[in-house]
């Protein structure tokens, strides 16, 4: 139970995929303009995270490692999250519009989205088992979650300063971001200290 | 006799082929599971509604009161018959619906935008040197803004950012809209803090472009073009179209006739004819 619970902090604070891994930047940048928007995507990312994991965990641990084919690892997980997304978007509009309506245009977004495709690949790297992963899956996307709804609050900040004409738009949204970034290294090492 | 024929292949090819296979039979299988979920879980398609979304401008600027283009074509698919919300399509789009609906068309005169405030630098002063967020909504909220007029345009163009069709901009301290440019969605008079835009019809002649609430006096000394209520056009008017609300003269735009005669009598040129053509 414990180490489970490390997982999952530490994916969510110290080992946060967008601010301490730099995974899922384009996103990350792309739909942290506002709140609503933000939340909407870190439930989409949610979701299809733990569905990928819960997808590729079994494919790589009784199909690809059994035949010696680890290395095709990359190639098929794209391929599976790919699809999984696609039919998950399919099911979602059919049986839950309003879900749909909220998620549904990030879903696509997803596709090909590298701290999806990152978690599914850690999960095998770090050799977790399948709860392990689920929980990592989990602790990924809240901490997605976690600093999309952050950085949204700091850019809507960002958006109404006075900024030097440079440092407009992009530039300083990447140095704010970095800053954001450098906060989370104060994490570092709390998450083993918490629960020994 | 697959597998002898599979044994008598080199182990390089081998190595080639058996990853191979696997993820073209991974890839097959995902393709065959695509199409079955999508057999499973089709929609059903809603012909009249694709087709009024085609007809539609596809602005998705919210001035018919729903969430864009495609909240519209649902409202009509579902039988609505108001085929003259969108302001941004006008005439032809009506028409267009009513074609698709199979109902008469109902039309709405085209409107525009327009800045009910002259208040240019050259009018009227500042009362403060404004330092914080430069937007209308914050500077409106410090003591309703630095200009001297606190009914004037603010002039930090929050319009100009909600307006998706590039109608606003800004000259002279206040902003200016663009009759031509604008289609009448309504988000900048939504915008608005000191509520100084208005919707008048696009055939409209003349207006008085001032909105403040103080008497004539304290007007005329905080801004050169702002209406005194002197009462001087509502007098000329033949046909009665200008009322006083409080101090301040409005044109009834439904009663004017276009004569003009308004528009010489004023004393602070507030009331104009208004520009066709910017």
């Amino acid at each position: 139970m414990k180490e489970l619970f490390i997982i999952l902090f530490s994916a969510i604070l110290v080992d946060n995929f967008v601010l301490s891994k730099f995974l899922g930047i384009c996103s990350f940048l792309g739909v942290s303009k506002n709140l609503k928007t933000a939340m909407g995507m870190s439930g989409a990312v949610i979701l299809v995270m733990l569905a990928s994991t819960a997808l590729t965990w079994p494919i790589q641990i009784f199909l690809l490692n059994p035949m010696h084919l680890a290395f095709l690892q990359t190639l098929v997980f794209i391929l599976v999250i790919a699809a999984l997304v696609q039919m998950i978007e399919m099911v979602m509009k059919k049986t839950m519009p309003p879900l749909y309506n909220a998620l549904g245009i990030y879903l696509p977004l997803i596709t090909t989205n590298c701290a999806v495709l990152g978690v599914a690949i850690l999960n095998i790297t770090k050799s977790y088992s399948f709860l392990d992963a689920m929980i990592n899956a989990l602790g990924g996307g809240l901490g997605y979650m976690l600093s999309l709804f952050l950085f949204s609050g700091v850019r809507s900040k960002v958006d109404k300063a006075d900024v030097p004409a440079a440092l407009k738009g992009l530039p300083i949204t990447l140095i704010a971001a970095s800053l954001v970034a450098v906060s989370f290294f104060g994490f570092k090492g709390l998450v083993e200290n918490l629960f020994s | 006799m697959l597998i002898q024929m599979a044994l008598q292949i080199p182990q390089s090819v081998q190595n080639i082929l058996i990853p191979g296979t696997v993820v073209l039979a991974i890839a097959a299988l995902l393709g065959i599971l695509i199409v079955i979920v999508s057999h499973f879980f089709q929609l059903p398609v809603n012909e009249k509604k694709d087709a009024i979304l085609s007809a539609l401008p596809g602005a998705n600027c919210g001035g018919c009161g729903f969430a864009g283009c495609d909240g519209y074509a649902q409202f009509l698919a579902d039988g609505a018959t108001n085929t003259s919300l969108c302001s941004v399509g006008g005439a032809a789009c009506s028409i267009e619906l009513a074609s698709i609906l199979g109902v008469e068309a109902i039309f709405t005169e085209p409107k525009a935008a327009r800045l009910l405030c002259q208040g240019t630098t050259a009018c009227t002063q500042r009362r403060y040197e404004y330092l914080g967020t430069l937007t209308c909504n914050a500077a409106h909220g410090l003591l309703g803004g630095p200009g001297a007029c606190t009914y004037g345009c603010l002039g930090y163009g929050d319009c100009m950012t909600v307006c998706a069709f590039g109608a606003i901009s800004k000259k002279d301290g206040i902003i200016q809209v663009d009759p031509n440019e604008c289609t009448a969605c309504g988000q900048c008079v939504i915008m608005c803090p000191k509520d100084l835009l208005q919707l008048l019809p696009k055939s409209a002649d003349v207006a008085v472009l001032c909105k403040n609430g103080w008497p004539g006096a304290q007007t005329k000394k905080n801004c050169s073009v702002g209406c005194i209520g002197c009462q001087k056009c509502a007098k000329v008017c033949p046909v009665g179209a200008i009322s006083m609300t409080g101090p301040l003269a409005v044109v009834d735009q439904n009663l004017c006739i276009h004569c003009g005669a308004c528009v010489p009598v004023c004393p602070t040129q507030s009331i104009v004819l208004l520009e066709k053509n910017i």
